[in-house]
């Protein structure tokens, strides 16, 4: 089973960037000056890969947050990072500045982590709970700061902010690609660093505290490094929904393996299932379609399926 | 290094003051919410305090290794995140004794059979057991056992005793028990809790005096010379 869908996932990476709504033949693709070389190389290519590292990012962090949290329902967006994102496009479009709005974005989603932190760094001792909840009151916060941003901005500038909280993998370059393979490689290594401790908070927090690690500490920094990596992501596509729910815990019913073991493979078929729907919304649709409306509407029954198979 | 606690309270003790010498062991009694958990984690540095050091060290200035070699908890229960873990992997994450090995551990304790065992099919008494070898591995200076035996069937109480009661095994042992046989025959020094205070706290003979157990559990405990019973 696992290496079916190792082979059928490297067989899908392999193909995805020859297909697309321009058919694009093999012969002319190996001319270095012809469209369809042109298409491959500077749009097919870069969209690939853009969709596997946000994908990977996106998974690895769920899994990571869900670890941390105690709580199979957190996603890297729990703690507020992509309503932080989302905020500051919004002011970043209606201020006339929409070309900047990545910028903005990661701002935004770094601004919500700090502010996260900063709070948290009052509790006494350290409580997933409560900063969970802090997350959720900021994230309620930022939903009413967008809807005020919404009432004040023109009809196309609406649309605009609504077509990033949809998630989309238009923009590429290889400048964009380099900074998500720098993330991306900055939360692998991270968690290959912290790998060991990372295993002892899988067995309970008072384990792990009484193994000698800083249990505070080790999450903090956890969430800290997951947040930038997702702030780095979603200020480039938009809050991308669900793959950081729903790959995590696909593995974890097909491996039935302890998460520590799971890291790679999240983020490998993180990776996969965002090029998996990519290639849908290039296929399906005329225009393309929305890159989060075919991550749930793909994800979704497939996850509730896996959901009622796993209970049996 | 001996362990120092000095007048700790909180929402459940009070004036809570002791001091265990190196390489001696204890058992710690008490009735059900008398706070015999909490003094265990409050030994354990699990709960906070500036109130214990360790040769003189505050507990609470230690971090890592340099904690996890000094002390270690053993809790009731094993709980468990991530149950795919297997029992091996497990144990591999408390193995500081290196001398020792994994599985000798568990051959110690008899349960050899599920060094391969993912942590979820384990039976209740199967996880003490494997908290217990857990506790071999780690061979911290000071292990408390919390109810080590709540779980188990007599023949592996026997494993555990004999265990507990062998002196080449941990340094210094703290048991907390309500098996006051188990107390009994260990014959550590006693520390009785009684509604967060130190009741009693001397030599397993002195404990174990008729008219001592008279006064603390009201002639419900008779020790009848090689046994002591609960009469019901």
């Amino acid at each position: 089973m696992k290496t079916l869908f190792l082979l059928a996932s490297l067989l899908l990476l392999v193909a995805a960037p020859f297909f697309g709504q321009i058919d694009l033949s093999l012969t002319k693709l190996m001319q270095p000056q012809s469209m369809a070389h042109q298409v491959f190389m500077q749009i097919r290519l870069p969209r690939v890969l853009l969709a596997f590292l946000v994908g990977g990012i996106l998974s690895l962090g769920g899994l990571v947050f869900q670890v941390v949290f105690r709580n199979p329902m957190s996603t890297p967006y729990t703690l507020g990072v992509a309503s932080g994102a989302t905020l500051f496009t919004a002011i970043a479009i209606i201020a006339g500045l929409g070309a900047y709005s990545p910028l903005f974005a990661f701002v935004g989603a770094m601004m919500t982590v700090l502010i996260l932190f900063a709070v948290a760094s009052r509790f006494g001792g350290y409580d997933p709970t409560a900063l969970l909840l802090v997350g959720i009151a900021l994230g309620f916060f930022y939903a009413a700061a967008l809807m005020v941003m919404y009432a004040l901005s023109t009809l196309q500038e609406s649309y605009e902010i609504l077509r990033f909280t949809m998630g989309s993998l238009d923009i590429v370059g290889f400048g964009q690609i380099g900074i998500l393979a720098a993330a991306a490689a900055l939360l692998l290594l991270m968690m290959r660093y912290y790998k060991n401790a990372f295993k002892a908070l899988l067995v309970s927090y008072e384990f792990a505290f009484l193994q000698g690690i800083r249990v505070k500490k080790l999450s903090y920094t956890l969430l800290f490094g997951v947040s930038v990596a997702v702030g780095a992501a979603v200020s480039l596509t938009g809050p991308i929904g669900f793959v950081g729910l729903i790959i995590p815990h696909m593995l974890a019913t097909l491996y039935r393996q302890s998460a520590e073991k799971l890291l790679m493979p999240s983020f490998f078929y993180g990776g996969v299932f965002l090029v998996l729907c990519d290639l849908i919304a290039r296929s399906l649709a005329d225009a393309t379609l929305p890159i989060g409306v075919v991550t749930s509407f793909v994800g979704a029954p497939f996850f509730i399926y896996l959901l009622l198979r796993g209970r049996k | 290094m001996p362990l120092h606690i000095t007048d700790y309270s909180d929402e459940i003790l009070h004036n809570i003051s002791f001091r265990l010498e190196a390489g001696s062991h204890l058992c710690i009694l008490g009735a059900n919410g008398a706070g015999k958990t909490t003094l265990a984690k409050v030994l354990c540095g699990l709960i906070d305090t500036k109130a214990v050091t360790i040769d003189g060290k505050l507990l609470h200035d230690l971090h890592g290794t340099a904690r996890a070699k000094v002390v270690n908890y053993i809790p009731a229960k094993l709980e468990i995140f991530d149950t795919h873990m297997s029992v091996e992997e497990l144990l591999a994450l408390s193995h500081f004794d290196t001398a020792l090995h994994i599985g000798d551990a568990l051959e110690r304790l008899q349960i050899a059979h599920l060094q391969e065992h993912p942590c979820r099919t384990l039976s209740s008494g199967e996880s003490q057991l494997v908290l217990t070898a857990s506790a071999l591995l780690h061979n911290a200076r000071y292990t408390l056992f919390d109810e080590p035996t709540a779980n188990l069937d007599p023949m592996r109480m026997r494993t555990l005793f004999a265990l507990l009661s062998d002196e080449h095994v941990l340094k210094s042992k703290i048991v907390i028990t309500h098996n006051l046989e188990l107390a009994f025959k260990l014959g550590f020094d006693i520390l009785y809790l009684e509604e967060g205070r130190i009741r009693f706290y001397g030599s397993a003979e002195r404990f174990f005096a008729q008219s001592q157990l008279d006064a603390l559990y009201h002639g419900s405990v008779k020790n009848l010379g090689d046994h002591v019973v609960v009469s019901l």
